[in-house]
């Protein structure tokens, strides 16, 4: 008995690197995911983090957002191929693709060519700069689009260059969407028996993530362009701090933002006998007054960052957090990829499943929310042409004669 | 009539600043009737931080509220005051879905948790997203974007090589976290479509943001390793940065993403004897020379205005794109063709500008029927035409103090 809330669907995916993301969320709640990739192996399966292991198959990102797919090896390049994907495509109920604008259409499975085969299905595009435009085929990398969308240039540390999330993030937000648009798409075809055409961006998806600042010069609000060359820096510390054992984070609060917080945490160390006598005084939600009137100067709020560092230094982030959960000081653990896995509070609320492919288990995360019955349990990212026969057997009724002809000629794997 | 494929979805929301709200917008844009609720009690932070029309502070012209409110209608509420609980338990059976974005416990205060709300309605789906989750020992963690991002890992993934990380701009997991509740609330819809369950979701917005690192998590537990910053380089390409280019702030962002990238690459910014270097030929070769291959780049780019050298690299097909400001992305002719800025008069005067959908239906495409609303501009007809409210008890509820 299939599980999880999306159960009743099945999808296509022949995205790389670009989509993967968008059908493992449908498969994470249980719609049956076919990823379709080249014999040779989907060029995902070419992108890093990599096991230790020297294995064909050791990319973790493949691991990762292959996860809750079944697996066909399929050239539909070949005129067999193609054919073999129309028919499949008759039977799905979403399409997901990544390719370049214009590639699909070559290869004669342009929306209208698929629309042909099964009028019901719901096509999601997932490009750099969406299916038309004077960018649509612009060379690209994660990097640029994360530049093109605004997301790159707020991330700076001094007057260094700026930075991006070392992790690459823009075809996540993209897939991401993709998913959401084939789900509402889905709700209109509810109503019309009609499937239509899903067009992501990636660069206007990488857009949400910068706080609806790309949106300043279009109401002439200045932040939307460079400060002038002299302009001073705005006072800002880090908010990242040394424990005794690791590091935690806590913007140093004022006024509305924060100031409360900051208020709890000097009251916590006038408890403990920690404070400066100076400061004992202030009151932070007041503090910015003070600060523009000028009889608080940046030199002030240099002595109190020290005497916090000593404060934090002196005690394990396990106490720190308690603390701060106990008095709403806004202070919280800096995780890590080890710390994260290790969470009790994360591997208590069941944020991670374990699944076991050929070549060892796989520690992923999998349901992003508790939700009783929406998730389906995961299963491990497939091995080339895994699951090409059992996929052609349920979908199409092939039988294990005509499943060898067509590996026999080299069109499955 | 273009036939809308949320229509006479019926959504209360209960969230404020960013996560919460970008689900409603969606849920707008493709036609669900969506309550949100506001209150002068307490300001709503994304009506704080702008941008503002001309960069003057004014809570009520905020883009990021409008950006994330547009399509929406809006009621007046103070939550804190016990005759709003009854106003939202009327409007609770009026809808299909309640979202909150509150403090795990912070609704169970005000008899508000979902246990209540399912009473007058059983086939209710309730959406909460807070930070961590409604339990486990760091539910009740709060704090602004940046304890999410270092919640979730992201705090360290953003930084210069060997030096402290900055974390990434801006309250990342904000930015992740719709997307995952969005897809989980329409398959909620589609199972209660098909089952007339109703049932509650509770998002962790550092959750939805950790599937962002599910290599990285998969990769420590294989491996050990654990994932740092790196600045602006990459293990695939090479190089692979962001240059100043000539000018005050004038970024651009350059990779090569093969060999013969880079041989283009090369010939341009250095002649055909880097070109030819058979040092630099292959990705590892630049990867064991990259402080070198970088500082060839940066210094022609240093030399040429962005857009003159973003227009020679694509030339190349060489991947290129300057680090737009608002300014760029505004006058970006993509983001023009594709539509994406959209432009709506607001009744006191002046266009209020916000972003169009993040994905563009061809049958179905989004639409949005009213703009941001300001506090409490459809309180009347909400509680008249939802809740079923008499003209007199809506003046009670007002003389109260309670539509604020």
């Amino acid at each position: 008995m299939a599980t999880g809330f999306l159960s009743p669907y099945r999808v296509l995916d022949l995205s790389d690197e670009r989509g993967l993301l968008a059908g493992r969320m449908l498969g994470q709640l249980g719609a049956d995911v076919v990823q379709v990739e080249p014999t040779a192996g989907s060029p995902a399966r070419r992108v890093g983090p990599f096991t230790d292991d020297p294995a064909p198959d050791n990319s973790l990102y493949w691991s990762a957002y292959a996860s809750a797919k079944r697996g066909l090896a399929l050239d539909i390049d070949a005129p067999a191929g193609r054919a073999l994907l129309l028919r499949l495509a008759a039977k799905a109920d979403f399409l997901i693709e990544s390719e370049t604008p214009g590639v699909m259409a070559r290869r004669g499975l342009a929306f209208s060519d698929l629309a042909q085969v099964n009028p019901r299905l719901i096509h999601v595009s997932i490009t750099a700069f969406g299916s038309d435009g004077p960018k649509a085929l612009w060379a690209q990398s994660e990097l640029t689009l994360w530049a093109a969308g605004g997301a790159l240039l707020p991330a700076r540390d001094g007057d260094g260059p700026p930075l991006r999330i070392s992790v690459p993030q823009g075809w996540l937000h993209a897939a991401a969407d993709g998913a959401s648009g084939a789900l509402m798409a889905h709700f209109a075809r509810l109503r019309t028996g009609l499937g239509q055409h899903v067009d992501i961006s990636a660069q206007t998806s990488i857009a949400e993530a910068t706080l609806s600042t790309v949106l300043a010069e279009a109401i002439g609000d200045p932040r939307g362009r460079p400060p002038p060359p002299g302009t001073p820096a705005p006072i800002r510390g880090s908010s990242s701090w040394l424990s005794l054992d690791g590091r935690v984070e806590m913007a140093l609060g004022m006024g509305a933002i924060g100031g409360a917080s900051t208020n709890a945490l000097f009251a916590w160390m006038r408890e403990s006998g920690e404070s400066d006598p100076r400061f004992d005084a202030w009151d932070w939600l007041g503090v910015l007054a003070q600060i523009q009137a000028g009889t608080l100067t940046p030199d002030d709020l240099d002595e109190v960052r020290a005497v916090i560092r000593r404060f934090f230094a002196r005690r394990p982030t396990a106490e720190l957090v308690r603390e701060a959960l106990r008095r709403r000081i806004l202070l919280t653990e800096i995780q890590t990829a080890r710390t994260l896995t290790e969470s009790q509070h994360f591997t208590g609320r069941g944020l991670f499943a374990t699944v076991h492919e050929a070549s060892g288990p796989r520690l992923l995360p999998h349901a992003w929310a508790k939700a009783p019955g929406a998730f389906a349990p995961l299963t491990p990212a497939p091995g080339i042409g895994q699951h090409s026969a059992e996929v052609l057997g349920e979908w199409l009724d092939l039988d294990a004669l005509e499943v060898a002809a067509l590996a026999a000629e080299r069109v499955i794997a | 009539m273009t036939i809308r494929p949320l229509e006479g979805l019926k959504v209360l929301e209960l969230a404020w600043v960013v996560a919460g709200p970008r689900v409603g917008r969606a849920l707008a844009d493709y036609g669900a009737t969506v309550v949100r609720v506001d209150t002068a009690a307490r300001t709503d932070p994304a009506r704080v931080v702008g941008p503002f029309p001309d960069g003057a502070v004014d809570y009520a012209h905020s883009a990021l509220w409008d950006n994330c409110n547009a399509g929406k209608l809006g009621l007046a509420l103070d939550l804190t005051r016990p005759e709003a609980r009854q106003v939202v338990l009327d409007l609770a059976r009026w809808a299909d879905v309640v979202t909150e974005s509150y403090a795990s416990g912070q609704l169970d205060k005000w008899g508000l948790a979902y246990g209540a709300l399912s009473a007058v309605n059983p086939g209710l789906i309730m959406l909460s997203s807070c930070l961590m989750g409604q339990d486990g020992p760091l539910s009740r963690t709060a704090g602004f974007g940046n304890v999410g991002a270092a919640a979730s890992g992201f705090q360290v993934q953003v930084g210069r090589e060997g030096a402290e990380p900055i974390g990434p701009a801006g309250p990342y997991t904000d930015f992740v976290a719709p997307r995952f509740s969005l897809v989980l609330l329409l398959a909620a819809l589609d199972h209660r479509r098909r089952t007339g369950e109703g049932m509650y979701i509770d998002a962790a917005q550092a959750e939805a943001g950790i599937q962002f690192l599910a290599p990285q998590i998969a990769d420590n537990a294989a491996t050990g390793r654990v994932a740092e910053a790196m600045g602006d380089r990459d293990a695939h390409f090479a190089p692979h940065g962001v240059f100043a280019c000539a000018g005050h702030e004038a970024w651009l962002a350059v990779a090569a993403t093969s060999d013969a990238q880079w041989t283009a690459l090369a010939r341009l910014v250095g002649g055909e004897a880097l070109a030819a270097d058979p040092r630099l030929k292959t990705l590892a070769g630049r990867k064991a020379h990259e402080d070198e291959v970088e500082a060839a780049v940066a210094a022609w780019a240093r030399g040429v205005p962005a857009p003159a050298a973003e227009a020679a690299l694509q030339a190349l097909g060489v991947p290129a794109h300057v680090a737009a400001t608002s300014q760029d992305f505004c006058a970006d002719p993509q983001i023009a063709a594709r539509g994406h800025l959209i432009l709506q008069p607001e009744p006191r005067g002046g266009v209020a500008v916000v972003e169009a959908s993040r994905f563009r239906l061809s049958a179905t495409p989004a639409r949005l029927d009213r703009s941001a609303p300001a506090i409490g501009r459809d309180t009347a007809e909400i509680l008249r035409d939802f809740a079923g409210y008499d003209e007199a008890t809506i003046a009670a509820l007002a003389e109260a103090g309670v539509l604020r």
